[in-house]
């Protein structure tokens, strides 16, 4: 969605145990943004709004987090979102 | 091309021989792809998008994270290519789909457009050619084309689920 995507790693790691994981989608040229507004909204129930101002995060700001929580879930969420070729990653929150 | 329409719980569209034949030459390629050896196919750019990592900073979860669902996201897009090919007029003509062949139409269209856009380096600047001199011309408008089936996919798919309100 945008023009250009520089590798950087934005988040640090850290190690503490109590902080959740996200799943995260990185901005990208080739999704359409009806289409990744479409995707949130059937993978994790998000009315229009909400899915609409998560892409228009992802365009924006290069990326956004769509869902937090277990690290279990993050994993099943970023493989559901990979089937859709969303560009997406968990990682401990910052 | 007829763009899709929803009609009730189908999604309608027309594509005529060519662009059916374009369609169906695509899936072979991605086919392809998907079933290649891996050592053949290392590092190529497209297999990477389509199987991006899972962890950005930490190679070894990605890693166990790539052996984790790759199988599962590798069966689950033949899957929906099998689908596309099966509900593909080869000669051109109607496509109707039921809900979850319009699924396997709207992952594989778009496997279909990151490939291509990652082998034509695709930028948000990047526009339709202006005229077609090339083969780079020609897979442009083909991008170009398929981002409009898609895009008509994913809008009668939004106004067939506001019709079920």
């Amino acid at each position: 969605m945008a023009p250009t995507w520089t590798p950087e790693s934005t988040v640090e790691e850290h190690s503490d145990l109590d902080r959740p994981w996200v799943t995260i989608v990185w901005n990208d040229p080739v999704n359409l943004m009806t289409y990744v507004t479409f995707v949130l909204q059937e993978l994790f129930g998000y009315d229009e709004a909400k899915a609409t101002e998560l892409m228009l995060q992802v365009h924006h700001e290069g990326r956004a987090i769509v869902s937090s929580g277990p690290r279990e879930r993050m994993e099943h969420d970023t493989s559901r979102l990979h089937a859709y070729g969303l560009w997406a990653s968990y990682q401990k929150d910052s | 091309m007829k763009p899709f329409r929803a009609r009730g719980d189908q999604l309608v569209a027309r594509l005529d021989r060519a662009e059916a034949g374009i369609v169906g030459l695509l899936l072979d390629q991605l086919e392809q792809l998907l079933a290649a050896d891996a050592t053949d196919v290392a590092d190529d750019p497209v297999l990477e998008r389509l199987f991006p990592p899972g962890h950005r900073v930490d190679r070894e979860i990605a890693q166990d994270f790539r052996e984790m669902t790759e199988e599962s996201l590798r069966s689950g897009k033949a899957d929906d290519l099998a689908t596309v090919r099966a509900t593909l007029p080869a000669d051109g003509g109607e496509i109707r789909l039921d809900p979850d062949q319009a699924g396997a139409w709207l992952r594989t269209s778009n496997d279909l457009r990151l490939a291509l856009g990652t082998r034509l380096d695709i930028g948000e600047d990047t526009g339709p050619p202006e005229e077609i001199v090339d083969e780079t011309d020609h897979q442009l408008a083909v991008y170009y084309w398929l981002t409009a089936v898609q895009g008509s996919l994913v809008d009668a798919l939004v106004a067939a689920r506001a019709g079920r309100r």
